[in-house]
């Protein structure tokens, strides 16, 4: 084992130290010079990396200066390469070319100042081309401060509505799109929102993002979906304003950044962390050209059960059940599929609703898209007849067409039920008249019952004085309580009781026990007198004997030769030798002690304790 | 010790004493106003049994078979908010009594008056009353703890009385709840018949604020909120508005 760890160890020392010899050899520092591309076109910018082995603090050129390009210095970074244990170390500095002209360029030899003195780079040439617009030089170029890139080639917005005329009332979609030039690192901060009078619009749900090459430059998109409803007639005019973004644009000149730890990408102009100390952050507003939207007034002349609905739309309409009795509920479900403003579309109304009594419907809407432009809204209704019926009458509901420029109503089927109970209708009579006008005196209704009428008095009544308090709230309820809290009570002191007698006794019989113990002991020795010999050993069977019959409460003190006699099961000798131990014992107790010092003999001592052990 | 329960058992006796013997000659006077009542109203004499029924009514000599006459009336007099209202008071006191039951059923039904619709736990509470609930709630709590305390004691725990305490305690619980819901939901003290005609719940305390529902006479709301003569009130199809105060009744008095 310890060799095999030697081994390992002997092997690692060999390795790095020809690692170290190799690393020696590659110590002479060299520069190379490269372009991403040496193909592109105006506004499509190229990188140049400056690589440099072999020198660890080489100074890379601060300024690279091309009539018609744009070079701006943009970080550096580590290279570390391994090749058959040779490793080799380089920095690569990285500088962004943004072509302002089309044309052929030159990039000259890059002075580098390595330790061992000034090393070139090689020339380099660039080919610019127009870009897809055909400009041969950039449209626009920022003012002025550090902005190097022309923001509308970095951000734009833009407002898609379809439609150029629409009418008062008619949802038309819209659409924002938002587009950030993809090589710039960017963070949309704020969407835009749709800006102008007399519309409403939906609330935008999430957006959706995308990559698009827009005249051959990549775009993230981030589009917001919505729809707008004009509220009046006349020109509108709708923009999409303050969209916010914030870009990170490569600051001039070529300071070098103070980490030398930073890592930049080596394909991009850019990092793709945004924002990672590279360039200037910036945050830009934007906004898209005003867009015009002619709105025509609906035409006059809607029908009664027009309530603003615009778009095309379907009905479908159910009942449920289909047989049921006068008074009976039935709910009528009508169905409006489509596409237009459902937020105006009202349920259906019946065709005619005589002997019918309806109640306000409630309604749900089931979007099909985004925008909540087309779904399905459906209406339940309850309605209960009056009178006996075989149909629903139709649902009617209209709404405006803007394709046919015309109003549509759309009539539901006849839904066929079966309502019973005709006959007992014309019994309530008086019930009817009763809601509607005060009858005449005469005209009462008698207390008779009838058919669909009330039932009878009740004469018989039970105990008066009852009232609304809830039976927890009042005071015979917690008066009752008071029953099982009182027996839980004496429950819980009969049994805390008991234990403590329990343990009053089991404390007694402990200090019998000790107290037995004890004068076993004493009877042991041979040093008493006669007379205390006896009046121990007799209360020895006094407590052997109150112990064995604990459960009788006899107390020690009051066992005389027959209750010791009976508490335990002897022969009859045995019973002589007990009663013959009480009789010796009350002798030498009232006989007075006899003079001198006298003993037991140690036969009589043997037979006592004998005796004396066989009573258990 | 004796001399405190000598002194208890002397101030129940004496509180006994009117109920033994001053009861009865009040409860005649009260049978012969009812008995009175009950006439007209077979004579069809409606206003005049309806103000015999009040009277009783405002003297507190309440009891389920009172309200039911009085809905009678009322609803023979043509006015079915206060019917249905004297019904829900019949049933309140009585939750059983069928006839209330019934009438109530068919007034509703007349005059399209709307209902609150009871949330999930009261539909499935419907098996005892509030009251029955209570008691059920003390019973099983005090089986628990009794239960518990003979645990505490013995020094054996068998699983089948561990168990039980664990069952006696959820039902105690289970039925507390069910108190709760049934006193705080729709049909609970806060409940209301509305005993105007058509009358408008509106969006604010104001006439001329924006109507949300029109309620039928003996439609049910549940008082939340009082703003001078106005009440906030939940309504039927889950709507909530202002109505004049003169036009609902509790139905608990």
């Amino acid at each position: 084992m310890i060799k095999m760890t030697r081994f390992r160890l002997f092997f690692l020392v060999a390795l790095l130290a020809l690692a170290a010899t190799q690393r020696v050899r590659a110590d002479a520092p060299n520069v190379t010079a490269v372009l991403t591309s040496s193909e592109t076109e105006v506004d499509r910018p190229v990188q140049l990396q400056i690589k440099v082995t072999g020198d660890r603090s080489a100074t890379p050129p601060s300024d690279i200066s091309v009539d018609g390009l744009d070079i701006r210095y943009t970080g550096q970074s580590q290279l570390v390469e391994g090749r058959n244990f040779r490793f080799t170390y380089s920095f690569v500095y990285s500088y962004t070319i943004l072509p302002l002209k089309a044309g052929t360029f030159i990039i000259p030899p890059q002075v580098v100042q390595a330790s061992s003195g000034r090393l070139r780079t090689p020339a380099l040439t660039l080919n610019v081309s127009p870009n897809d617009d055909g400009a041969t030089t950039p449209r626009r170029r920022s003012g002025g401060g550090s902005s190097a890139l022309d923001e509308k080639k970095i951000v734009f917005a833009e407002l898609i509505i379809p439609k150029k005329t629409a009418y008062v009332g008619e949802s038309v979609p819209a659409e924002i799109r938002l587009g950030i030039y993809t090589r710039i690192p960017h963070r949309l901060v704020e969407g835009a929102t749709l800006s102008g009078q007399g519309f409403t619009a939906q609330r935008m749900p999430n957006p959706e993002q995308s990559t698009e090459s827009i005249n051959g430059r990549p775009y993230d998109i981030i589009t917001f979906k919505t729809a707008i409803t004009a509220v009046r007639s006349g020109k509108l005019e709708i923009s999409a304003r303050d969209a916010k973004a914030i870009v990170q644009i490569p600051r001039r000149g070529g300071s070098r950044p103070r980490s030398p730890f930073d890592i930049f990408g080596m394909d991009d102009p850019f990092s793709n962390d945004p924002f990672a100390g590279v360039g200037e952050q910036k945050e830009v507003a934007f906004s898209s050209e005003a867009t015009t939207l002619e709105i025509k007034p609906l035409p006059p002349n809607a029908p009664p059960s027009f309530t603003g609905a615009v778009g095309l739309f379907s009905l479908a309409t159910d009942v449920k059940p289909k047989t049921a009795q006068i008074g009976d509920p039935l709910t009528v479900t009508a169905t409006i599929s489509g596409r237009g403003n459902f937020d105006r579309v009202t349920a259906p109304v019946l065709e005619s609703d005589r002997g019918w009594h309806t109640y306000p419907p409630g309604s749900s809407f089931k979007p099909d898209d985004d925008i909540g432009l087309s779904g399905s809204k459906t209406f339940e209704m309850v309605l209960t007849p009056n009178e006996p019926k075989k149909a629903v009458p139709p649902l009617i509901f209209s709404y405006f067409d803007p394709l046919k420029e015309a109003y549509v109503t759309l009539k539901g089927d006849k839904l066929p039920v079966v309502v019973e109970g005709g006959a007992t209708a014309p019994a309530t009579p008086a019930i009817a008249s009763a809601f509607t006008t005060p009858p005449p005196v005469t005209a009462r209704p008698t207390a008779a019952p009838q058919a669909q009428d009330i039932l009878y008095q009740l004469t018989d009544h039970g105990p008066w004085d009852q009232n609304f308090t809830p039976i927890f709230m009042r005071p015979v309820f917690w008066t009752a309580q008071t029953v099982p809290f009182l027996g839980l009570i004496a429950f819980f002191g009969w049994e805390m009781r008991r234990r403590r007698l329990e343990n009053r006794e089991g404390q007694r019989l402990a200090a019998w026990e000790h107290e037995t113990a004890e004068l076993q002991r004493k009877l042991r020795r041979a040093d008493d007198p006669p007379d205390q010999y006896f009046a121990e050993a007799l209360r020895l069977v006094q407590l052997k004997t109150a112990l064995a019959s604990r459960g009788r409460g006899i107390e020690p003190n009051t066992v005389d030769a027959e209750t010791a006699v009976a508490a335990f099961d002897l022969p009859d000798e045995k019973r002589d030798r007990v009663r013959e131990l009480f009789r010796r014992s009350d002798e030498l107790r009232y006989s007075g002690r006899p003079n001198g010092n006298t003993t037991v003999a140690e036969q009589t001592r043997r037979e006592v304790l004998e005796l004396i052990d066989s009573l258990a | 010790m004796r001399a405190p329960l000598l002194l208890l058992l002397t101030a129940a006796a004496l509180c006994l004493i009117p109920k033994a013997f001053g009861a009865p000659v009040a409860h005649a006077e009260v049978d012969a106003t009812f008995a009175k009542a009950n006439a007209d109203y077979a004579a069809g004499h409606f206003p005049t049994a309806i103000a015999g029924y009040e009277s009783l009514v405002k003297s507190r000599q309440w009891n389920p078979s009172l309200f039911y006459d009085l809905g009678n009336a009322y609803f023979r007099d043509g006015d079915p908010g206060r019917a249905i209202l004297n019904y829900e008071r019949a049933l309140a006191l009585d939750p059983a009594q069928p006839e209330a039951r019934a009438n109530l059923q068919l007034v509703r039904d007349q005059a399209r008056a709307l209902e609150l619709s009871g949330n999930w736990a009261e539909q499935h509470l419907a098996y005892l009353t509030r009251d029955q609930y209570a008691w059920l709630a003390a019973a099983a709590f005090w089986g628990a703890a009794a239960i518990f305390c003979g645990l505490y004691f013995s020094r054996r725990r068998p699983v089948v009385w561990i168990f039980a305490l664990l069952l006696l305690g959820t039902i105690s619980a289970g039925a507390a709840c069910a108190v709760y819901e049934l006193e705080a939901g729709s049909a609970g003290n806060d409940l209301a018949i509305v005993t105007g005609r058509n009358i408008q719940a509106r969006l604010a305390t104001a006439e001329s604020a924006g109507t949300v529902l029109l309620l039928p006479a003996g439609s049910e709301i549940k008082i939340l909120s009082t703003r001078g003569n106005w009440l906030y009130a939940a309504l039927p199809n889950d709507l909530r508005g202002w109505i004049p105060a003169q036009s609902a009744e509790p139905v608990r008095l």
